[in-house]
């Protein structure tokens, strides 16, 4: 709902979320799906490659028109941290 | 286009059955709470990375405990305010209240929800123009979609203004 608001107030927005399900019923402009864990958004912890690829998937997004359909990434939880 | 279709059936089918419920009897029964659905996606222009000026929005609860209010983060009817946190803000600087996820991650490395550091080095290696001197944050516990209209996005819109963000990245916890 954030991103709907800014969108119409010309603020391009971009999202990453672990809950595909409950985000897509929002009608996101822009999102990465993860398969992720609830409280590790951006990747495991400590896990940097991750949490900048993730990073740069969901920020390259803000360079289409939106509205676009989610993109699936395939990234979970490592077996250290998940 | 409206930030609930159908906002005010939303809101009938909200009062009538969850929070009726929840005055009733106290209990939170998430089988009967209607979460918003919205059919269209919004229409935005696309921003060049490179130019861009972004604000993160955090929903992970995260303030700073030296000098601002925590979040009423046991409040079964949620907590719709928000906090302006400095981009550069030194993780040891930050804590959470949300009592809606696993804070064990964020314990260990904070930027699994708050990845401020990681978004400085995009700026400094030129992939971004830069960061907002803020972030915003709020604890994302939020029944009442509706208030979230009136109060929370209000709010966070003037911010991400004053901020003058061109871009936003959302960070659900």
């Amino acid at each position: 709902m954030i991103a709907r608001a800014l969108e119409q107030e010309g603020i391009a927005t971009t999202l990453t979320t672990w809950n595909a399900g409950r985000t897509r019923v929002t009608a996101p402009p822009r999102a990465t799906f993860t398969k992720l864990n609830r409280g590790s958004t951006i990747g495991a912890p400590h896990n940097t490659e991750q949490q900048l690829r993730i990073l740069r998937a969901t920020l390259a997004l803000l360079e289409q028109d939106a509205p676009i359909e989610p993109v699936k990434l395939d990234e979970e939880m490592d077996d250290v941290n998940g | 286009m409206d930030i609930i279709e159908n906002h005010d059936e939303w809101v009938k089918t909200y009062t009538e059955n969850w929070l009726a419920h929840y005055h009733e009897t106290g209990e939170t029964n998430w089988k009967i709470y209607n979460r918003p659905n919205n059919k269209i996606a919004p229409s935005g222009k696309a921003v060049n990375l490179k130019e861009a000026k972004l604000i993160l929005i955090s929903s992970a609860g995260s303030y700073m405990p030296d000098s601002q209010d925590s979040y009423d983060a046991e409040n079964d009817l949620g907590d719709y305010s928000i906090r302006m946190i400095p981009t550069d803000t030194a993780y040891d600087k930050l804590a959470f209240a949300h009592t809606h996820y696993d804070h064990t991650a964020v314990d260990m490395d904070t930027q699994v929800l708050i990845p401020t550091g990681h978004l400085q080095d995009l700026v400094d290696a030129g992939e971004i123009d830069s960061l907002t001197s803020n972030y915003i944050s709020f604890m994302g516990y939020q029944p009442n979609a509706a208030q979230v209209v009136d109060e929370t996005i209000p709010a966070i819109i003037e911010a991400a203004k004053a901020e003058g963000a061109t871009a936003a990245l959302l960070v659900p916890s």
